[in-house]
């Protein structure tokens, strides 16, 4: 069963896509044993700071790993290639790293991370590409092939892969969001979000997926119980985007900022400990999205942790 | 908490459900939450319009049925919704009749539909 590849994504900035990312990864991979890899296209890295630490990015590019690597490669012309920058091991949840030791491994999270460096690689490319007549939309186009390609060969290895993409359309967000099974709207409860996320819904409505509706499922994040914030969250449901798939609504919550700083590379924590008061909703935003993905798939997930 | 006497899981169901029922009596937003939630139709009651309607839902509808729903309310109600739904401040209500606050309510909430309704 090829894995399914999720992109998290909003125009808007801010509203919880690395945050939601990780929060999936974990969710997936502890309570349905999934094994996820996360794929970090946004440069500010900060899905993979949270699953690595900053210590952690840094070792992983000087280890050749990461996104950054796959596009020297994709520059150089070499053929495409994903496996080799994979950080095969970036879990932080204590019950996955004890049965992985037990030789039980029930969920497990890699990384093909990013690094502040693919920033000013992509602006060189883009340069380099311009120069020769080429368009964002040749070079969006052209690396999605590349990528589709390098991404076949862990379609076999993955239950599920998650892309953590950029709040802007570079060419390389774009490549990412055209490799989409299904897209992961992260969203607040507020105005600006409600238009960013109408913006981001009709640009890919209209040049990626049609069908987005049926591809779509909602998180509304960072909900702070205000009588406001129940009405934005009341229209997006009924209104602003009707008919979509909705996760739980994950609630503001200072202690996740805090559990998503990872305190060290070998630093570990239990799935309760890391989550604290919203472990809860944790859990529904994982067991939605399973939902979700059995409606696209067909494939049941039963549950290996409760 | 407990009361000291067990209860058969219909006893436990019925005052679960009187709970709700009660609920649902004294709060009509939360009447209306799960009406729709169940997929009927929210009736709009006179006492309890003023409280639910929603404006934004019902610009996405015909404006006739728009205006059945607002235009028989009190104009202190109508300010209330444009205020409650940032549809617009005391000074664009300023000077107008009843018939004038409900057509700006119509024009200002389907404006805010297009702007933040996924065409997709």
């Amino acid at each position: 069963m090829p894995a399914l590849t999720a992109a998290i994504a909003n125009l808007k900035g801010g509203v919880g896509k690395s945050t939601t990312t990780v929060m999936l990864a974990d969710g997936l991979a502890h309570y349905y044993g999934m094994n996820v890899l996360v794929i970090d296209l946004d440069p500010q890295a900060n899905s993979s700071q949270m699953l690595l630490t900053e210590q952690g990015v840094q070792a992983a590019s000087d280890q050749g790993k990461g996104v950054h690597h796959v596009l020297t490669h994709f520059m150089a012309g070499k053929p495409p290639s994903a496996a080799p920058f994979i950080m095969p091991n970036a879990v932080t949840l204590e019950e996955l790293r004890r049965a992985e030791e037990q030789d039980a491994r029930e969920g497990w999270i890699s990384s093909l991370p990013a690094h502040p460096q693919l920033r000013l690689l992509e602006l060189n490319l883009e340069e380099e590409w311009y120069s020769r007549s080429g368009t964002p939309t040749t070079l969006s186009e052209s690396l999605g092939k590349f990528f589709r390609e390098a991404f076949e060969p862990l379609q076999s290895l993955y239950d599920v892969i998650l892309l953590d993409c950029p709040p802007h359309l570079s060419p390389l967000a774009r490549a990412g969001l055209s490799l989409a099974d299904v897209f992961v709207t992260p969203t607040i409860a507020d105005s600006v979000s409600t238009w960013g996320t109408k913006q981001f819904s009709d640009w890919v409505g209209k040049f990626i997926a049609p069908d987005l509706a049926k591809r779509n499922f909602v998180v509304i994040t960072r909900f702070r119980d205000t009588k406001y914030a129940r009405s934005v969250a009341s229209d997006l449901r009924e209104i602003y985007l009707k008919d979509r798939w909705f996760g739980p609504t994950i609630p503001e919550s200072v202690h996740v900022l805090n559990a998503m700083e990872r305190a060290a590379p070998d630093s570990y924590d239990t799935f309760r400990g890391k989550y604290a008061g919203v472990t809860g909703d944790v859990r529904r935003l994982a067991e939605r999205f399973t939902d979700f993905m059995t409606q696209r798939t067909g494939v049941t997930w039963a549950k290996v942790r409760h | 908490m407990g009361e000291g006497k067990a209860l058969t899981p219909v006893e436990y169901l019925d005052r679960f459900f009187d709970e709700l029922r009660d609920e649902v009596r004294s709060n009509p937003k939360l009447a209306e939450r799960l009406v729709k939630a169940l997929g009927g139709e929210v009736v709009f009651d006179d006492d309890a319009k003023a409280e639910i309607a929603n404006p934004f839902a019902l610009a996405t509808g015909s404006k006739a049925k728009f205006l059945s729903v607002f235009s028989s309310m009190k104009a202190g109600d109508i300010r209330k919704i444009l205020k409650e739904n940032n549809l617009a401040t005391r000074i664009d209500m300023a000077g107008k009749s009843t018939d004038q606050l409900v057509e700006m309510m119509y024009n200002r909430a389907a404006m805010k539909v297009q702007e933040r309704k996924s065409v997709f």
